[in-house]
């Protein structure tokens, strides 16, 4: 995968996959989440887009529980952005 | 959240039969082992080509809540189940029912195990969560 590298709040990431789940309802964008994140290589970073109100703490639990690292969570409008590295 | 989830899951309405496969399918996408054990009218569940409906006289609801699940991304019932198996969650008929409803181990969805109390119970005292769906 390309990765395409953005800067999050000071940190300089090479993103490497976008995950769309705007529209989702509480469990999609999690089960989605788990579903993308065992495509990709391990140190790799995801970026999830999300307007489900649930997931601001559903996807730190998400990432508490699995191992994988939450970098960086922001707010753009409704639209909820994670940076997520893959373990 | 636990690393070991049961549920039991004993009617066979529509909502009863999304409540376990949502919370299997979290459970399974954080990494918890799930087994999802059906008795009584819940049994009816695990049979192929089965469409569940809302309780008594809401069934004639039950395409409208699908329309509304659907548009935020939640699939219908056979879809849920079909994700719930490949994310890894164990689904388990009472063996027991199926003999008192007259279901065959060819009438059940491929995939789904059959299971007596005892084995159930065994994987229930080794979970962190057991969740009782009826």
């Amino acid at each position: 995968m390309h990765g395409s590298v953005i800067t999050v709040e000071g940190i300089v990431l090479d993103k490497n996959a976008t995950l769309d789940a705007l529209g989702l309802m509480c469990p999609m964008p999690i089960v989605q989440l788990a579903r993308k994140s065992k495509e990709m290589k391990s140190g790799q970073i995801l970026e999830l887009l999300c307007d489900d109100v649930g997931a601001k703490e559903d996807i730190p639990a998400w990432c508490s529980r699995t191992g994988h690292t939450l970098i960086s969570m922001g707010e753009d409008g409704k639209t909820l952005k994670f940076y997520i590295k893959i373990k | 959240m636990a690393d070991k989830m049961s549920i039991v899951v004993s009617e066979g309405t529509f909502d009863k039969a999304v409540m376990p496969l949502i919370l299997a399918t979290t459970a399974a996408s954080m990494g918890t082992e799930v087994n999802v054990f059906y008795t009584f009218f819940g049994t009816k569940l695990l049979t192929k080509g089965v469409k569940p409906k809302l309780p008594g006289m809401m069934r004639l609801f039950t395409g409208m809540i699908i329309g509304r699940m659907k548009k935020v991304g939640i699939p219908g019932y056979g879809e849920m189940f079909k994700q719930a198996v490949e994310l890894g969650v164990n689904f388990y008929a009472c063996s027991t029912t199926m003999g008192l409803l007259g279901i065959k181990e060819s009438d059940l969805v491929p995939g789904v195990k059959v299971l007596g109390a005892a084995a159930f119970l065994k994987m229930a005292q080794e979970s962190n969560v057991n969740l009782f769906i009826g």
